[in-house]
């Protein structure tokens, strides 16, 4: 009851401040001067981003602990992250791209954060295939901890070596702006407060997530206890 | 420990020599990779010449490299010798490192045929420039063979896991594929050796974090269910 | 009191929700031997991998030398013997490779000698430079005997021992399953039937449906004389 009650309790919340969110990017926020209308999707893609590197973040430490510890909550958490974690990514490449059509003219650009985000897209994709194929069992989760976390190790270090890449050879399309180019306080409050929406989002969504499958858990103890009571009623 | 480590490569390497034939599988699969890059790409000369040839050594080195592991990993699969070496007093680490010895004298033999086809596919010429890919291409494989190493002690785990191994191996390698292709081709372009040095501190690092993400992890991995 | 060396304390073992072992107790002391009977599928392997180490239990523990099987430090290790269906040995190296190999990895002195020597025992010294890979099941079953008791270890477990074995060969395997519980070593067994190893004074243990039905663990044994009847405690 209380955890159905701190879910509904965070869903509220995290409600709230889309729909603040929302009224800010489409109302309040000024036009940009050289982009126009589309940059608004920037304050989708930002915090689609922040999100999903903050889950990818959030296996890592799940598996080191599910590793350490042994316990299947942690193992748990770690899937929820990178499930929710992989949705988020996926926005961030789809907005990226919506993005960059209309004003470099190309769906794609090889700059070198949408290509670290791509990067992390695939090792998402890497992580739930192989927890796809070992099925549901202790192996499945070791694999995946041992895998997000050196994923995890991987990332830092596909940063730099993307940005150098970039540097040392530019792209071919003009880089597009960083983001902190925000002269007027009003996007900056719009960001903040699109990165708050999306973070509850977030989180509301992974406890959800995280429930139902420690539920799933739960279940597969039951199903053991429940085999082992039909087979001692079997013997007498 | 050494001396567990020193037996299992002994192993590995005798097992090769006796026609494991993986040293001839990876050669001739990087021959086959450069064929296939030479027709794709119909490379000419000058700069853009030697960054097509960089790349198509990279990219024979990234598929040989995926079959390397496999076969130095999956040579424990029969008679489910894994099993025995799990029981034995063997230190997984040691295992790893032995595991990761054997994928990494396999790639680096492969690579020394591909450095050579290379030379002769893309018309360059062998001279100090093609040693100065040397270090390149041995950090690189270096790098790969620690990752796909510690990757094929899971796929070969899982039934139909040999897609697992591209899928997670490809986008992890991608910083050292990165640094070893720039580096490459600017070593062969003659660009200057400042650019080269930075390419090369990134794949001593990745190797770094790589062999020791295994070592760590690896008796994760190599658990019984 | 002697230390058990090989025990199993309400041992279960289920597969997602089938259970595949059941509160199994027992426990086997030094220079003693305890066969587990079954038919197939009764959980036999089950139960030696798991006292192996190489699984982990879903519930209640399986021990080695009072230390739990999974996580058994490798000085320990060193101290174990395993023969199981599968044979652990390289198809493409020699016998006396495989052996020295193994000798090699135990820490086993004069790593070499020790393989020739076991070849000897195991009536394989003709084959000593021979290729595994060209082995009948017979030779692969004496080679991986062989293999598993170079070390002298102090437990012993043996899936299936006999298993493609004639008769000689079956005889062999006896007189070094005996010669080493008279060395003090705590022996594990699986058979289809238990005849050959109740001749060695094994406690003969029934599972069925992933229980031990007949007996809980006996381990006693009459030193001299070998008697047929093995003894259950209850």
């Amino acid at each position: 009851m209380n955890g159905r009650g701190v879910r509904l309790g965070l869903g509220l919340v995290a409600g709230a401040l889309m729909l603040a969110a929302l009224y800010m990017v489409f109302v309040y926020v000024p036009t940009e001067a050289d982009q126009g209308i589309v940059q608004r999707i920037f304050y989708f893609h930002v915090p689609c981003a922040w999100v999903a590197f903050v889950s990818f973040a959030l296996v890592a430490i799940a598996g080191i602990f599910y590793l350490w510890l042994g316990q299947q909550v942690w193992d748990d958490l770690g899937y929820a992250a990178a499930e929710t974690g992989m949705v988020f990514c996926t926005l961030v490449l789809v907005t990226g791209s919506i993005w960059a059509k209309p004003i470099w003219g190309a769906w794609w650009t090889w700059d070198s954060r949408l290509t670290t985000t791509l990067i992390l897209w695939l090792l998402y994709g890497g992580y739930l295939m192989l927890r796809a194929m070992a099925g549901d069992s202790e192996q499945g989760a070791r694999f995946g901890a041992v895998v997000g976390i050196v994923a995890a190790i991987d990332v830092p270090i596909v940063i730099v070596s993307v940005r150098l890449w970039r540097t040392i050879h530019p792209a071919v399309l003009v880089t597009r702006q960083g983001g902190h180019g925000l002269e007027d306080p009003r996007m900056v409050a719009t960001l903040l407060v699109a990165l708050a929406a999306f973070t509850a989002l977030f989180i509301w969504i992974l406890c959800l997530r995280f429930v139902t499958l420690r539920m799933h858990t739960r279940l597969g103890a039951l199903a053991r206890s429940l085999a082992l009571a039909e087979a001692a009623a079997q013997d007498s | 420990m050494v001396s567990s480590f020193t037996a299992v490569l002994r192993k590995d390497l005798l097992l090769e020599v006796r026609g494991g034939q993986s040293t001839v599988a990876l050669g001739a699969l990087s021959l086959l990779v450069l064929v296939v890059l030479v027709f794709a790409f119909n490379p000419g000369g000058g700069e853009q010449g030697a960054e097509a040839a960089a790349g198509a050594l990279w990219v024979a080195l990234v598929f040989s490299g995926m079959l390397g592991a496999t076969r130095a990993v999956s040579a424990e699969s029969e008679n489910g010798c894994i099993r025995a070496l799990l029981m034995s007093p063997l230190d997984r680490a040691a295992l790893y490192a032995a595991k990761l010895a054997a994928a990494f004298i396999f790639m680096a033999v492969a690579e020394a045929a591909s450095i050579i086809l290379m030379v002769l596919f893309f018309n360059l010429e062998f001279d100090a420039r093609v040693m100065r890919l040397v270090p390149a291409v041995l950090l690189g494989a270096l790098g790969f063979a620690a990752l796909a190493t510690l990757l094929a002690g899971i796929s070969s785990r899982l039934r139909g896991g040999d897609l697992v191994l591209p899928l997670l191996a490809v986008p992890m390698f991608v910083p050292a594929l990165i640094a070893g292709v720039k580096a490459s081709a600017s070593a062969l372009g003659g660009a200057p050796s400042s650019e080269f040095a930075i390419w090369l501190k990134v794949l001593v690092a990745f190797d770094v974090m790589f062999v020791a993400a295994g070592y760590l992890l690896f008796e994760y991995v190599a658990r019984e269910e | 009191m002697t230390a058990a060396l090989i025990e199993a304390r309400a041992l279960g073992k289920s597969f997602g929700p089938t259970p595949v072992l059941r509160d199994v107790n027992l426990s086997v002391e030094a220079g003693h031997g305890a066969a587990v009977v079954g038919a197939n599928g009764a959980g036999k392997s089950t139960l030696i991998r798991l006292l192996a180490g190489l699984a982990a239990p879903s519930l209640g523990a399986a021990m080695l030398f009072g230390e739990p099987a999974l996580s058994l430090k490798p000085a320990l290790r060193r101290r174990v013997g395993l023969l199981s269906h599968q044979s652990f040995l390289y198809p493409n190296l020699t016998a006396r490779e495989n052996l020295e190999f193994y000798a090699t990895l135990y820490g086993v002195e004069g790593a070499r000698a020790a393989a020739i020597e076991w070849l000897e025992r195991v009536a394989l010294g003709a084959a000593a430079d021979a290729r595994v890979r060209g082995f009948s099941r017979g030779m692969e079953q004496r080679l991986a005997l062989a293999r598993a008791m170079l070390a002298r270890p102090e437990v012993l477990m043996l899936d299936e021992p006999f298993a493609a074995l004639d008769a000689d060969g079956a005889a062999l395997a006896a007189a070094l399953v005996g010669e080493a519980m008279d060395r003090g070593c705590a022996v594990l067994a699986s058979a289809h039937s238990p005849s050959a190893l109740a001749e060695l004074g094994f406690a003969i243990l029934t599972l069925s449906r992933g229980k031990l039905v007949r007996g809980e663990p006996s381990t006693t044994r009459e030193s001299a004389a070998r008697p047929p009847l093995a003894r259950q405690v209850s």
